[in-house]
């Protein structure tokens, strides 16, 4: 069976997408890495590299977009068929959401930035008078919660769809013309405007700038050996993702020639729906053996450490090649052990399969707690990553395996670092907390329900659910990458033998236990009474609603910390502190040279 | 089947294995300062060490023979650049023995204020420093932001952040700035916070604890017969600290306990190091509290001190007398002196020789790494690779001060 061009045009996406998605979180990762050093000292941090562009340019940058969402948002309220048809409560209401959302927002930074560097004109003083930004803020999501709460239970006879729809979608037009009218205004009064992305181009010129550094090749080394490791070391975390699925899987009728058909959209593979037809993953590889395979790549990547190290030339390299190889090969054992208990309690090797059961029953750390631990510690070790960053340890082996590589070499071992760091996040969120899904996702939306008691009902549309998963998912993500560079500005690393140790002393026979109780509980689980297995699944309902009002409350609290005034006492005790807070501050000043 | 190496001789099937030498330095992060390990590694296992010191050496003993004695400060500074202020002190506290002279309670209780701030940045920077190079960079992070704090003292009372040059033969450069004790006592409650959150942070952690445990053991006997002093000293055992021992200044009279090791390995020099910055801010506080708002700071002896300048400018005599004293410099008696003081790393002595005039014979100076670094060899031998990076670090190494 050949597939059609708009198959194999789809997955040449979905490789594209994960691969961006890969590489600009490793960007993101860097940078947060060194602004994380830079909070530390109370600095600014990198964020010097800018693209200077006219300040028209900026000023049609910044309000271009705004325009282009006005203007499709008043052709959806009043050109099309949307008001008449079932969505309009629901469109109305993201749209009036999202207005409030970009209104606050505008007004808490037109607020702040009069307070720091003055009003430019009687708007800015006047919106400057309305509050601090942050009360601003608190303002605009008290009123967010507040319409969220208060605008389903007006619909109605006053309240019906079009209308809201046209309050939302003026809401939102009106919003995002006036903020990006403010802010182009000011943008084109200025001759140049420089585009930071809030530092986020700084590691991105960082790594531009290697590919122009010299390509330094020690002459005594193995030239074939030197120049092939880095491809080898970068090449299989950047694959592993592939069989990864970002969101539910598409349901689509069968056309005629048995294939396929996309025009005919059934919905989503979730909780209370399977696939009858043909499925569309949102994976780029829908390979049957799929965890084996995130591990044979993983393992590929030691091979290029070994070799890197083997092939400099160099003692230190040699060095941190075999600590490199040693520690992922022993570590490996772990990972894999851990992961055969999550094979016995899901019963596949597909990844997708796994996050359907989970979606079904229940997250993987709650069935698997043991396991999430013994693998999330595998897992760095994995990535070569304080505490387990021995290969390269600096202050021992120089700069371990890659002590002799220079310029786009180097950093596509520094790169292909991070991307691990991404890979093995995926891996955890896929594995244990859920993949893409959302506490009671159901194919027809979010429904809570305990036993036979339904709490809460919502009902989405399928692309809104396939979107909110993939948010979600990339949420975990995140949340993981940053759980990893935490541990690594605060722990320090093991020493050679110790890391063994722990590696075949405690945490593989750790796993081989895990693996027996879990073996035990599921022969018990099997064939225990319909009561307890009735009591089970309303711990696997307990569970998820455990989730799901700890991220309320973690939200909350989010908020509170967020919106919780700061006192910095600063001790003007010296000349010198004392000069600099004449001066305007140290905090705010221009990194310019 | 038959075994394939059934006739072989057992030499021929063991692959020939040779220890590897590999050279760690003179620039190697490991080897903060320039010292050079040659190491013989079997796997990651140091049989034997080659420890090899000097790179750093800048001839400062020779240079001080130069100037003048007031000229010898700014040398000084540049010996253990981490606590310049104790090189300062002990090297005018050496000068005065020979003189004679005896500086004023004001400026005794300002040098030990000033000195123990010193101490106090030295051990931060020693113990940060090792935990960053083992990995963990948060707590260095806010060591150094604490050491931030007391340099910020240093360069308001003296004017440079790392060399002061701020000792003089007969007192001190300037009287204590007018906010020096209210500024002290703010910075010293925020110096012991980050102390205490950063002791935390490192010995409620498991790796940290088992990095340092048992490692880099040397025995007391050992340690005095190698010359050590100063924190490595008393984490093996020996409460050996001249403060307590041959009290100088005010040191008599103010309460401090000398903390003592019992394993004398890396975390009891850690350890050491950490209790000692405690009792540096209780003595800093008793300073602060007993030194006298008013009074003068410099011995009022015109063959030591400058004339003030206004009388430079105005009178005759003290033009001459400020000439002399820039020109010539102050002269000290024929003779020698051994003056010694408890510096960051231990005791440094300042042994020197005057033949009369205004420019000094010899300055040796004694310097505690020195000797300290003498010991690594016995210390790291037979460690791990990886254990190189605590023991050294906790040796405290300064190159300025070890190579000169």
């Amino acid at each position: 069976m050949v597939p059609s061009l708009a198959i194999i045009g789809i997955d040449f996406l979905k490789a594209f997408a994960v691969a961006m998605f890969a590489m600009n979180v490793g960007v993101i990762l860097t940078w947060v890495e060194r602004r994380m050093r830079g909070m530390i000292q109370d600095s600014v941090g990198p964020n010097r590299a800018a693209i200077p562009v006219p300040g028209f340019v900026a000023a049609g940058l910044a309000t271009g977009p705004a325009f282009l969402l006005a203007g499709s948002v008043l052709y959806l309220a009043f050109g099309s068929e949307l008001p008449e048809s079932e969505d309009a409560v629901f469109y109305g209401k993201l749209m009036l959401q999202a207005g409030v959302l970009v209104g606050w927002v505008t007004l808490a930074a037109i607020a702040r930035s009069a307070q720091e560097s003055g009003a430019r004109n009687p708007l800015e003083q006047a919106i400057a008078s309305l509050g601090s930004p942050r009360g601003i803020a608190l303002g605009g999501v008290l009123l967010q919660v507040a319409l969220l709460m208060i605008v389903p239970l007006l619909i109605g006879e006053v309240l019906t769809g079009p209308l809201l729809l046209t309050i939302g979608a003026l809401a939102l037009a009106g919003t995002a013309v006036a903020g990006a009218g403010h802010v182009g205004a000011a943008l084109s009064s200025q001759k140049t405007v420089r585009i930071t992305l809030l530092g986020l181009l700084h590691p991105a010129a960082d790594g531009l700038k290697t590919v122009f550094k010299a390509d330094f090749v020690p002459p005594k080394s193995d030239q074939f050996l030197y120049n092939l490791a880095p491809w080898i070391s970068f090449f299989p975390t950047l694959v592993l993702l592939a069989v990864v699925p970002f969101g539910p899987a598409l349901c689509f009728g069968k056309g005629e020639d048995g294939q396929i058909d996309l025009s005919a959209f059934q919905g989503i593979e979730a909780p209370g729906q399977m696939c009858e037809a043909s499925r569309l993953s949102l994976q780029v590889a829908d390979l049957n053996v799929g965890i084996l395979y995130f591990f044979a790549m993983a393992g590929t990547g030691i091979v290029g450490a070994a070799l890197a190290g083997w092939a400099s030339d160099n003692k230190f390299s040699l060095l941190g090649g075999m600590r490199a190889a040693s520690q992922m090969v022993s570590y490996e054992v772990t990972l894999g052990l851990t992961v055969v208990g999550l094979l016995m309690v899901y019963g596949t090797v597909r990844i997708d399969e796994m996050v359907l059961w989970q979606a079904n029953n229940t997250w993987g750390i709650f069935v698997q707690p043991f396991a999430f631990f013994l693998f999330l510690a595998a897992a760095i070790a994995e990535t070569k990553r304080i505490p387990f960053d021995i290969p390269e340890g600096e202050s021992e082996v120089v700069a371990g395996y890659f002590t002799e590589y220079a310029g786009m070499k180097f950093s596509m071992f520094f790169f292909s670092e991070f991307i691990a760091v991404v890979s093995s996040s995926t891996l955890i969120a896929a594995l244990f907390l859920g993949g893409w899904h959302v506490p009671f996702m159901t194919a027809e939306g979010i429904i809570v329900t305990i036993g036979d008691s339904e709490l809460f009902r919502s009902e989405v549309s399928s692309g809104a659910l396939v979107a909110l998963g993939a948010l979600t998912f990339i949420v975990k993500i995140i949340a993981l990458c940053v759980l990893q560079v935490i541990i690594r500005w605060t722990l320090p690393r093991f020493r050679y033998d110790q890391l063994m140790r722990l590696g075949w002393r405690k945490l593989l026979p750790a796993s081989l236990f895990n693996l027996a109780v879990t073996a035990v509980l599921i022969l018990a689980a099997d064939g225990a009474s319909a009561g307890v297995k009735e009591s089970l699944e309303r711990a696997a309902e307990l569970s998820m609603l455990g989730v799901g009002v700890a991220v309320i409350v973690g939200a909350l609290a989010l908020v509170v910390f967020l919106f919780a005034p700061r006192n910095k006492r600063i001790i003007l005790a010296t000349s010198a502190a004392r000069y600099a807070q004449a001066l305007g501050g140290t905090r705010e000043a221009k990194l310019e040279a | 089947m038959e075994a394939l190496d059934i006739d072989l001789d057992e030499s021929e099937v063991e692959l020939a294995i040779e220890p590897m030498l590999v050279n760690v330095g003179p620039s190697h992060p490991a080897m903060h300062g320039t010292v050079r390990c040659v190491m013989e590694l079997s796997g990651e296992a140091i049989t034997r060490v080659d420890v090899q010191v000097g790179y750093l050496h800048r001839g400062f003993e020779k240079m001080c023979e130069r100037g003048t004695w007031s000229q010898v400060f700014p040398y000084v500074d540049r010996c253990n650049y981490v606590s310049p202020m104790l090189n300062n002190v002990g090297f005018a506290l050496a000068c005065e023995k020979m003189l004679g002279m005896e500086v004023p309670e004001r400026c005794q209780w300002y040098r030990m204020a000033l000195g123990e701030l010193a101490r106090i940045s030295d051990h931060l920077t020693c113990d940060g420093a090792m935990a960053m190079e083992l990995g963990a960079f948060t707590p260095f992070l806010w060591m150094v932001k604490a050491r931030d704090m007391i340099w910020d003292i240093m360069e308001e009372e003296t004017g440079a952040r790392l060399t002061h040059s701020f000792g003089r033969v007969g007192g001190m450069a300037k009287p204590p700035t007018t906010g020096f004790k209210e500024h002290a006592r703010a910075v010293i409650d925020q110096v012991l916070k980050i102390v205490n959150e950063s002791e935390g942070l490192l010995l409620g952690n498991r790796i940290f604890l088992d990095r340092l445990e048992g490692v880099g053991i040397i025995s007391a006997e050992d340690a005095v017969s190698l010359g050590w002093t100063g924190p490595c000293l008393r984490a093996a055992g020996v409460a050996y600290d001249v403060r307590k021992a041959h009290p100088y200044m005010k040191y008599s009279e103010v309460e401090f306990d000398v903390p003592v090791g019992k394993t004398s390995d890396c975390l009891d020099r850690f350890l050491i190091r950490l209790e000692e910055i405690r009792q540096s801010i209780r003595i800093i506080r008793q300073c602060l509290d007993r030194m006298p708002d008013s009074g003068p700071i410099n011995i009022e002896d015109p063959r030591v001190m400058l004339p003030p300048k206004e009388s430079v400018y105005t009178t005759i005599e003290d033009t001459i007398r400020h000439f002399k004293i820039i020109m010539e410099g102050l002269k000290i008696p024929a003779g020698e002196v051994y003056s010694y003081t408890e510096g960051g790393n231990g005791e440094l002595g300042f042994y020197l020789v005057s033949d009369g005039s205004g420019t000094p014979y010899r300055v040796r100076i004694r310097p505690p790494c020195f000797l300290v670094t003498g010991g690594l060899e016995r210390v790291i031998t037979g460690q791990m690779m990886a254990d190189v990076v605590p023991c050294f670090g906790s040796l405290n190494m300064i190159g300025g001060e070890c190579d000169r």
